[in-house]
């Protein structure tokens, strides 16, 4: 390969036609004017846009058993659900719950496409209603096209402002509720309402609002497009198989517009009559006309938009529809397919994997660090002494007393030990035992030895550690 | 590089490290707990949720810092060696 070969190769790629969106993108953002749409799936988002949003601002005022339902207490390193209470030590629970996030992701993906985008994603969602926020306020597509035009006068001003204001609240709000998960709600409305936050807190809110502020109200379809990683390797787990949203070629072209009582089979025309409207009211500014593209987040407000269109026309719905690669084509569908079966088994041994862990959580944490300071006491009695350092965590939510014993040797003495320990909820108790022996038991100059801890009241909070027991050997 | 613009420039240096600031923090300071080790260090007397802040953004200046690196060695070297593009 000559020089000049190599040098172009390593180039930047020269774009394709194909790409001339994202070109237009990379070049200059053209701001998208997406048209308000009616219609199944319209319905089903703003369905998902509540559900979803009344959860986020909903939770966190729950209460349960007179604390917070769900609070994520970072100051206090503990994570409140419901019934259930996580530490540190249960980080195993969080890993395996984003496993199966990940997992359902897949799942879902490799079934219906991008639901999880056109539905779900938090993007999507405050994009939805601040969107929903600016039709009202500057109206639709042409009313908030012609606004931008104007030149600024008091009624540009007026609308414009008002709306950041409101999008600004909206989201300051969205920030303190974020806030809301991690200290407990009430005691922080209350003190942001008495201007009495903390700097973290205040920092947080602010920082957690002005995001959801650039990200819902500025910078929208470019999050999808060049911040989501998703959107980058979603495609590795499409098949032929996966519910796209998809324009009909076949019967579509060639695209024209006609009269709504002109013939189109005289004409020579398709079923599409090249109204756009499915580019206008794409949130992305794509044209799905164009085949499969990775912008489109699948939200199918052109499916709904072409839909009303075909029945204003007297056409067949399902011009634009979701489909399938096979179904367009008229090949048969395989809806048990192997990549589908492995995500769903793995997704189902993981999650029963899950729910099983949690059921047989023992809250109750033992640690044993042996003394540092020497190997080994001799007492005044010929007995070798070994000092350890018990940490006992109460993990659950009640009192519990607990008888401590120990094994692996015989004839262990217990020096300064009471006989039983209570350890208040949550709390973590510092131990340390002395353990005394008669040196003829000791065979080898390292003997393993096991710390027992059993509840008092429930037997099946119990719990065991292994240290060493040291001593001279002859 | 011509092709990519500033925008992308941005959103690619500071929003890898975000994510990966995020996933940092998660995992270190559920293993270690700031307050503890700035007590036995005699570090400064700050809250868990400012250590907590301190160290998302430390993680994230650092790895922000990775991805400005990675996209300054992601340049055609003739550019940075000063050399007429070829074409």
């Amino acid at each position: 390969m000559s020089d000049v070969t190599a040098q172009k190769k390593r180039r930047a790629p020269e774009p394709e036609p194909a790409d001339e969106v994202q070109q237009s993108l990379y070049a200059k953002r053209e701001k998208i004017y997406p048209r308000e749409v009616h219609g199944t799936f319209a319905a089903l988002r703003v369905l998902a846009m509540v559900v979803l949003l009344g959860l986020y601002y909903g939770v966190p005022w729950l209460r349960w058993e007179g604390r917070q339902a769900v609070l994520f207490d970072l100051p206090a390193r503990k994570f409140f659900i419901f019934d259930w209470v996580f530490w540190p030590q249960d980080f195993f629970y969080l890993a395996l719950l984003l496993m199966i996030a990940a997992l359902s992701l897949f799942f879902f993906t490799a079934v219906a496409g991008r639901l999880w985008c056109g539905y779900a994603c938090p993007q999507t969602v405050w994009t939805e209603i601040f969107m929903w926020v600016e039709r009202k306020i500057e109206g639709d597509r042409p009313q908030q096209m012609k606004l931008d035009k104007l030149p600024w006068n008091s009624e540009k001003v007026l609308k414009k402002g008002s709306k950041h204001v409101i999008l600004l609240l909206f989201s300051l709000y969205t920030g303190f509720t974020f806030v809301g998960y991690f200290t407990p709600i009430d005691e922080l409305g209350a003190r942001m309402f008495s201007f009495d936050l903390g700097p973290w807190e205040t920092f947080w809110v602010i920082f957690y609002g002005l995001a959801t502020y650039g990200n819902a109200g500025w910078m929208r379809e470019q999050v999808c497009i060049y911040m989501c990683p998703y959107a980058r390797f979603q495609s590795a787990m499409f098949d032929k198989d996966t519910l796209v949203i998809s324009y009909d070629e076949a019967r579509g072209e060639p695209r024209g517009k006609r009269k709504r009582t002109a013939d189109r089979q005289g004409l020579g025309l398709g079923d599409c009559i090249d109204c756009t409207l499915c580019v206008q009211v794409c949130p992305t500014g794509i044209d799905i006309r164009k085949g499969l593209q990775y912008q489109c987040i699948g939200c199918a407000a052109c499916v709904d938009v072409c839909d009303d269109v075909m029945d204003k026309m007297g056409y067949d719905r399902g011009l634009v529809r979701y489909t399938t690669e096979n179904g367009l084509k008229g090949r048969p569908a395989h809806p048990l397919r192997p990549r589908i079966l492995v995500y769903a088994t793995l997704l189902l041994a993981m999650t029963a994997g899950l729910i099983y862990a949690i059921s047989q959580r023992i809250p109750l944490e033992l640690d044993v660090i042996r003394d540092r300071t020497g190997l080994y006491r001799e007492t005044s009695e010929g007995l070798v002494e070994n000092v350890y350092n018990l940490k006992v965590i109460n993990m659950d939510e009640r009192e519990h007393v607990y008888r401590l014993s120990a094994s692996g040797l015989p004839e262990m003495e217990f020096i300064n030990r009471k006989g039983e320990l209570t350890v208040a909820a949550g709390e973590v108790y510092n131990l340390p035992v002395r353990i005394r022996i008669d040196p003829i038991h000791l065979t080898r100059s390292t003997n393993e030895i096991t710390f027992h801890i059993e509840a008092t009241d429930a037997p099946e909070l119990a719990r065991e550690a292994t240290s060493r027991f040291i001593g001279p050997v002859d | 590089m011509s092709q990519i613009l500033k925008v992308q420039w941005i959103i690619s240096i500071l929003w890898p490290g975000f994510l990966v600031a995020g996933a940092a923090t998660i995992v270190t300071f559920t293993v270690f707990d700031p307050v503890e080790i700035s007590a036995c260090i005699g570090g400064p007397d700050i809250s868990r949720t400012g250590w907590y802040s301190v160290g998302f953004f430390l993680f994230w200046f650092m790895s922000a810092l990775s991805s400005l690196l990675t996209c300054y060695f992601q340049q055609p070297c003739q550019v940075v060696q000063g050399t007429q593009d070829p074409e």
